[in-house]
């Protein structure tokens, strides 16, 4: 796509604010800065990896690998509980299920070890990861609020913190879980895939293309459950007091 | 030998709140005592029982139980020692019976099928089915359920806080009378929150009366309701007219 062509795209933003102005929804600033936003991130993105597929050295690979997480990790903490330590805690889980993803993909041979499979991968992987870390700790805040008279029984009745969190966590890590197994449900009947759509405009085969995108559903899945799983663990402390009361949430 | 429980200048202040709920709270509980904790409502009651049941903390103050302070325990511990139950009781997601084994398999221990059947038929409810879903008990089943539950755990002390709030008169009885009897054989210290006198001179040796964020009377149960020494009581129990009944009768 040329340039030129490029800047033709500026007329669905245009379209947008003339609907945000007729209608008086105030949303003109919002827009000027997400296009503007979306336009550099992405340009400076295709840079940065061009670069990194030429050099083809793996510290690039992992600097940005790590540069995904410290945002996914950072962009989930904001949605969560104001707890101290969240934020390290969500970095690790998403590491860990980058980790062992990688680790799979790569021992056993699925993808090639080349940056043009493991950035882009990762990056849904981190991406899909960072949604579940979101889904999780909204769905833990609700579920404390909501099941503080049943944690609190669990405590008067002498559980531990970790065995009175123990079945609302589970409902947690299962509701985070739904919308990534409903996705698998319906995908290619509802929505054609990013990847594969845009493997299929690249000139791929789209039945190549779909290969890679079983790849990335399946992969989705137990990212999905992965991260929920580590995160559960990894906070349960951070809902109670040291004293093992139950914390209020802010 | 020192009191089943102390309580030493006890004090809690709601954070955003202007004066202290309640403060410097000074009193004991001798082992196999029956206390009646009353006291209008809003005077922090209940806090203070979740308070002795550690799962609200004082902001100042000690709480000793058998002389030794409550921050020489580990929460489970003494929370298994002294156990709160609340007045809307709360069912654990499963059966009756998983509710009945709660306490076992928190504490691995095994679980002591006579002394719970023999339990569940002194507050009425030998009939019930232990494989029917818990939440669908009523509210006044809910209630003698979750008292049960609770004695399985034998703690010292039994915070009991309106517990037969939604009993008939006839259960409201056996619930007393199994309490007294438990009394009698465990030697456990039982603090109960009623609002009804009647229970009170029923089941109670001794009165706490709350008013204005003290303690502000506490002796013998008959002596109290006989002869109370301070106006706010006189005026609880109804000797006198109240302060806001004048107000309003002008």
């Amino acid at each position: 796509m040329s340039y030129l062509a490029l800047s033709f795209t500026l007329l669905f933003v245009m379209v947008t604010m003339l609907i945000s102005v007729w209608q008086k929804q105030g949303l003109e600033k919002e827009i000027a800065i997400g296009t503007i936003r979306a336009a550099v991130q992405l340009l400076a993105v295709g840079y940065v990896l061009q670069f990194i597929f030429e050099t083809k050295h793996p510290l690039f690979i992992i600097g940005i690998i790590v540069f995904m997480i410290t945002v996914a990790a950072w962009n989930a903490a904001k949605r969560s509980a104001k707890v101290k330590g969240m934020r390290w805690r969500i970095a690790a889980a998403i590491t860990a299920t980058e980790a062992m993803m990688m680790g799979l993909l790569l021992g056993l041979d699925i993808i090639e070890a080349s940056p043009q499979y493991i950035i882009p991968i990762s990056g849904m992987t981190i991406g899909n990861a960072m949604v579940v870390s979101g889904l999780f700790l909204n769905g833990m805040k609700r579920e404390i609020e909501s099941s503080r008279g049943e944690l609190e029984t669990l405590l008067s009745l002498g559980a531990t913190a970790k065995q009175s969190i123990y079945t609302v966590a589970k409902r947690a890590v299962k509701s985070s879980m739904i919308p990534t197994i409903d996705s698998m449900k319906t995908v290619g009947l509802v929505q054609l895939p990013g990847m594969m759509t845009g493997m299929i405009i690249a000139g791929a085969d789209p039945v190549e293309a779909v290969r890679y995108q079983l790849l990335i559903v399946f992969a989705f899945t137990s990212s999905a459950a992965l991260t929920s799983l580590i995160l559960s663990n990894l906070t349960t402390k951070l809902w109670f007091t040291d004293d093992s009361r139950v914390r209020v949430l802010k | 030998m020192s009191a089943m429980l102390e309580l030493h200048s006890i004090t809690r202040h709601f954070e955003g709140e202007s004066s202290p709920l309640f403060r410097d709270i000074n009193i004991e509980a001798a082992a196999g005592e029956s206390i009646g904790l009353i006291g209008a409502s809003g005077q922090g009651k209940s806090t203070l029982l979740r308070c002795i049941a550690w799962l609200d903390k004082a902001d100042e103050g000690v709480i000793r139980m058998e002389g030794i302070p409550q921050a020489n325990f580990e929460p489970r511990e003494w929370r298994k020692q002294i156990l709160y139950v609340a007045q809307q009781a709360i069912m654990l997601p499963g059966t009756l019976l998983d509710n009945m084994k709660t306490v076992s398999k928190l504490h691995k221990q095994d679980y002591d099928a006579e002394l719970a059947n023999m339990l569940l038929a002194k507050v009425g409810l030998q009939g019930l089915e232990l494989d029917k879903p818990a939440a669908e008990l009523s509210g006044g089943e809910k209630q003698r359920l979750a008292l049960v539950r609770s004695m399985l755990l034998k703690p010292k002390v039994l915070l009991l806080d309106e517990v037969t709030s939604a009993l008939d008169a006839n259960s409201m009885q056996l619930v007393e009378r199994l309490l007294a009897e438990w009394r009698d054989e465990e030697g456990t210290t039982c603090i109960w929150i009623s609002h009804d006198f009647k229970q009170v001179k029923r089941v109670c040796d001794t009165v706490w009366f709350m008013s204005g964020g003290r303690l502000l009377e506490s002796g013998p149960c008959e002596a109290f309701f006989k002869q109370p020494a301070t106006e706010e009581a006189k005026s609880f129990i109804g000797m006198i007219p109240s302060r806001a009944y004048e107000e309003v009768t002008g």
